[in-house]
């Protein structure tokens, strides 16, 4: 019967644990879990049809809670929604081919948590702020050089000059925030990545990496950079398993 | 406004949560293909560019996932 793979563990040091956790727990559509293994490394599973595989919000809920309540005990590599394969002898081989890479980037997320930062704005406001700010520096020059006077290429090009100069400063603010949050990270020790303007309103998309006994400090870090960038909107979120940290596409 | 904000929060917690579940994690590659039908997948109440929602619009479009 094929299996709907969750998540990728290690269970070596409390196998008991795990058997007692999956017992107590539900796949999607109400299935057990059970767990393959291949030496040290464990990958939960549930009897699926493939027929029942619907991507709606309920379905990837329930795959997503189980993988969270996995990693609350273990260090996990959370799968991909919807992975699938035909039997738990094909897992089995799977897990001797992959070996060495599930142990790799078990060892880079082990005690670790991911944190989602989003930052959000009112662009215009901001993009309004940061060109009075630098009227002078952005103000389109008397005489430009290509020796065009009034004319409706004249404003064309002055329009497309102050959009340009508006959206280098709206970067350079940007890689500004940056700059302040990664060193703030820093004395954290965490694994970052950053998304700038991911869309208008959300200038920085980013997540991050770090052991779990720092996720206050990471609370407080962003509660003071709340209180220096009044105008942005922080959205911290998390803790999660590290699905931004594991960059295995198995065979 | 304190609602609002609450409800905003919770709409960024469960699009962060279906970003990740869909399009991150082990990508298991080869003959898995998942044919998605009976879309319900984001309910988008805040303006915001996530790849869960650019996967919702693949999905509205018919396409399928493939893994």
């Amino acid at each position: 019967m094929e299996k709907m793979i969750y998540s990728i563990l290690s269970a070596k040091r409390n196998p008991e644990k795990l058997n007692a956790l999956l017992v107590g727990m539900k796949g999607i559509s109400d299935s057990d879990l059970c767990a393959v293994s291949f030496d040290e490394i464990t990958a939960i599973v549930s009897d699926f049809k493939r027929a029942d595989l619907i991507a709606d919000r309920s379905n990837a809920i329930e795959y997503a809670g189980v993988i969270e309540n996995l990693a609350q005990q273990f260090t996990v590599l959370p799968m991909r929604y919807g992975s699938v394969m035909e039997s738990a002898e094909l897992i089995n081989k799977m897990l001797e081919r992959n070996y060495h890479e599930f142990q790799q980037n078990l060892q880079k997320v082990e005690n670790k948590y991911e944190f989602g930062l989003k930052i959000f704005c009112d662009s215009e406001k901001l993009k309004s702020e940061l060109r009075i700010k630098s009227e002078a520096d952005i103000q389109t020059p008397e005489k430009p050089a290509t020796g065009i006077k009034n004319s409706v290429y004249k404003d064309y090009v002055d329009k497309k000059l102050k959009e340009h100069r508006l959206e280098e400063l709206m970067l350079t603010y940007v890689d500004s925030v940056i700059a302040k949050i990664t060193g703030y990270l820093d004395r954290l020790n965490t694994i970052n990545k950053f998304k700038k303007m991911a869309s208008d309103t959300n200038i920085i998309d980013a997540v991050f990496l770090l052991d779990k006994e720092r996720k206050d400090a990471l609370i407080h870090v962003t509660e003071d950079l709340k209180n220096q960038y009044p105008v942005l909107n922080f959205v911290l979120t998390g803790p999660w398993p590290p699905y931004n940290f594991v960059e295995i596409a198995i065979k | 406004m304190h609602d609002n904000v609450t409800d905003q929060s919770k709409d960024i917690t469960m699009l962060e949560l279906l970003d990740r579940v869909l399009t991150k994690g082990v990508i298991l590659s080869g003959d898995i293909v998942i044919s998605v039908a009976d879309i319900d997948l984001v309910y988008v109440g805040v303006k915001l560019l996530l790849s869960s929602v650019e996967t919702m619009e693949q999905l509205k479009a018919g396409k399928p996932i493939i893994l």
